[in-house]
């Protein structure tokens, strides 16, 4: 069963010069005990999206969606007060920078401590002290740091940047969420402490069922931990399937151009030759083309490509393109291609 | 092929707070030595606190070293004399946005180094800001743009521009593609290697991204806590990786070359 099913979501944004489509009609599900993958570049909305997710947008931001469940329940005909109820129970979040997430001033257990629910603590009121530290301590050994005393009486600018990370990610467990999403969680970390992130998370995934929305803008990074993955590209979305077919058979020529410049997934490449590249940079929100905002950037553009094209579904394998690359066969390809030639000349008779 | 850069016996330590008679030293970099030729580049990966940075600082002559010599086509580069060193080692940082004075406009930044360093009059000066502007893969009427008009790339393409005004011999990227697109990375991977090719450049990469370094590079130095573990022909070094810290940098980053 889908634990989030969005269909169409859009939103949009207030500006002088009237409003502008930040995120178009973008789908997204996810399944029980998966670990999707959410990549785009810098500007391609899914940073947003997350936000859109668990409802902390600012007022200026108008959220649309034609279906936005979650298990089952719509959201969207819930009131703000039960919707945020419903959300801040099952999904947690965890964000960039950790450094400037923890509050600066406090102690990290007092933060932990606060993000415990008392109605997981069973017992008479004066029990309740000692039952909360335990919960702490229990959460710090759940995400891995062993030295738990001296973490909890630091403050966040005295531990190091992956440690922050790690008590963003425990103050995250500590409702017992069903959803996680991470919003690039290792952006600014070195490689080894990005390893040992992806790690927890992909423990937590194995051991717990949770599931995850990792964002990234880098697909080759997240393709050993995601098992499926949804691209989005100037706030439109682009492609979507498992790992494997995201990175071994691309069908939008975006995604393809994402692996195509990857270092790492062209290894057979001689060194210092150059790299596939798409010309131009990212449309910025106030001058976005019409219809595919890939089209001025994409080496496939033809005229129609003016109008948005709509998503198409190869065996669970969904692209929204007028012109994907196939995989198929050349043999199989034609037929096809004859098949719809048939019929078109029957109905001109 | 000639050696360009031969850095000898470079240490660097810096005193820390201690008493009289107990005066503490950290010795940021043990002593260090590495050639580059022309159109080559040269690879330094580490962790944070290895001294990647500190080196790349003592060759720019922003720190001076403690100890040891560095010879630019054979002449011995003095630590005071930063007129000289300028004109042949540039350096690029890794966050373009924050390097670009906000209230010059482009013209005015690739200025400075031009009315500082040579004689050219106005006009040459403007000539020159235009090609290299253009050799860079921007429009000659950018210059009278300010930097906050331009996207994240292409800032980083004016930070290159300021680089290559010069003439140089040798640029430093400090993490220069780190915070990039994956997209505009490439781009600017590709132009790098031009210029390489047409100006005849030698880089000096400080990375973690292995897959940029094997691409990028011909040599690779591993560094850790201020010493050289490994060093070779980049792809030498990652078939068969002897040392631990390299080991486990590729371990970190799943990444194996058959």
């Amino acid at each position: 069963m889908n634990l989030l099913d969005i269909r169409n979501l859009s939103i949009e944004l207030d500006t002088p010069n009237g409003r502008v489509l930040a995120v178009d009609r973008v789908s997204l599900s996810i399944k029980e005990g998966e670990v999707r993958g959410l990549v785009g570049e810098s500007g391609s909305g899914k940073s947003l999206l997350a936000q859109a997710i668990i409802g902390v947008l600012e007022d200026k931001w108008h959220v649309h969606a034609d279906r936005f469940h979650w298990r089952g329940i719509d959201l969207l005909r819930l009131t703000i007060d039960e919707r945020r109820a419903l959300l801040c129970r099952d999904i947690a979040m965890i964000f960039q920078e950790p450094m400037s997430c923890l509050d600066p001033t406090t102690l990290i257990g007092e933060q932990l401590s606060e993000a415990i629910d008392s109605k997981q603590l069973s017992g008479y009121f004066w029990q309740r002290k000692k039952q909360r530290k335990e919960a702490v301590i229990k959460l710090l050994h759940k995400v891995g740091i062993k030295k738990h005393s001296q973490c909890i009486s630091s403050y966040p600018h005295q531990l190091t940047e992956a440690i922050c990370q790690r008590v963003m990610i425990a103050i995250a467990l500590a409702g017992r969420p069903i959803l996680l999403i991470a919003d690039e969680p290792t952006a600014t970390m070195e490689s080894t402490n990005q390893g040992q992130i992806y790690r927890l998370l992909a423990n937590l995934n194995q051991l717990k069922n949770m599931s995850i929305l990792l964002i990234s803008h880098d697909l080759e990074n997240l393709t050993h931990w995601t098992s499926t993955i949804t691209v989005m590209y100037s706030g439109q979305f682009v492609e979507a399937g498992t790992t494997e077919q995201i990175f071994n058979k691309p069908m939008h020529p975006y995604t393809r151009a994402l692996v195509d410049s990857s270092t790492k997934a062209n290894l057979q490449l001689p060194t210092k030759s150059r790299l596939m590249t798409l010309p131009g940079s990212i449309p910025i929100l106030q001058h976005l083309p019409i219809g595919c905002r890939l089209g001025p950037r994409c080496p496939r553009a033809q005229q129609t490509c003016v109008s948005a094209p709509k998503v198409s579904n190869f065996h669970g394998h969904k692209v929204s393109c007028h012109f994907p690359i196939l995989h198929e066969s050349p043999r199989k390809e034609s037929k096809k291609h004859k098949a719809v030639k048939h019929k078109t000349v029957k109905g001109n008779n | 092929m000639s050696v360009l850069l031969d850095v000898k016996d470079i240490t660097k330590s810096f005193k820390l707070k201690g008493h009289w008679y107990h005066k503490r030293k950290f010795n940021a970099l043990a002593p260090i030595s590495f050639a580059i030729e022309a159109k080559k580049t040269l690879a330094i990966v580490g962790e944070t606190g290895s001294g990647k940075s500190t080196l790349a600082k003592i060759l720019v002559g922003a720190e001076k070293p403690t100890s040891g010599k560095i010879y630019l086509n054979g002449q011995l580069l003095q630590n005071q004399r930063f007129k000289e060193r300028c004109q042949h080692i540039r350096m690029i940082f890794q966050d373009s946005g924050t390097t670009l004075n906000p209230s010059l406009t482009i013209q005015e930044l690739l200025d400075e180094p031009l009315t500082l360093n040579t004689d050219l009059d106005e006009k040459q000066r403007r000539q020159l800001i235009r090609t290299t502007l253009q050799k860079v893969g921007l429009l000659g009427d950018h210059m009278n743009f300010y930097p906050h008009m331009f996207s994240g790339g292409q800032k980083q393409r004016i930070s290159l521009a300021r680089a290559i005004i010069l003439q140089p011999q040798v640029i430093i990227l400090d993490e220069a593609l780190a915070a990039l697109d994956p997209s505009l990375r490439s781009q600017m991977i590709n132009l790098l290697l031009d210029l390489q090719q047409q100006m005849g450049l030698a880089y000096i990469l400080i990375s973690h991204n292995l897959g940029i370094v094997r691409h990028f590079s011909d040599d690779v130095m591993v560094m850790s806590h201020g010493e050289v573990v490994e060093s070779g022909k980049t792809l030498e070094v990652m078939r068969n990786p002897q040392h631990k810290v390299t080991q486990k940098l590729m371990m970190s980053q799943n990444f194996q070359i058959k």
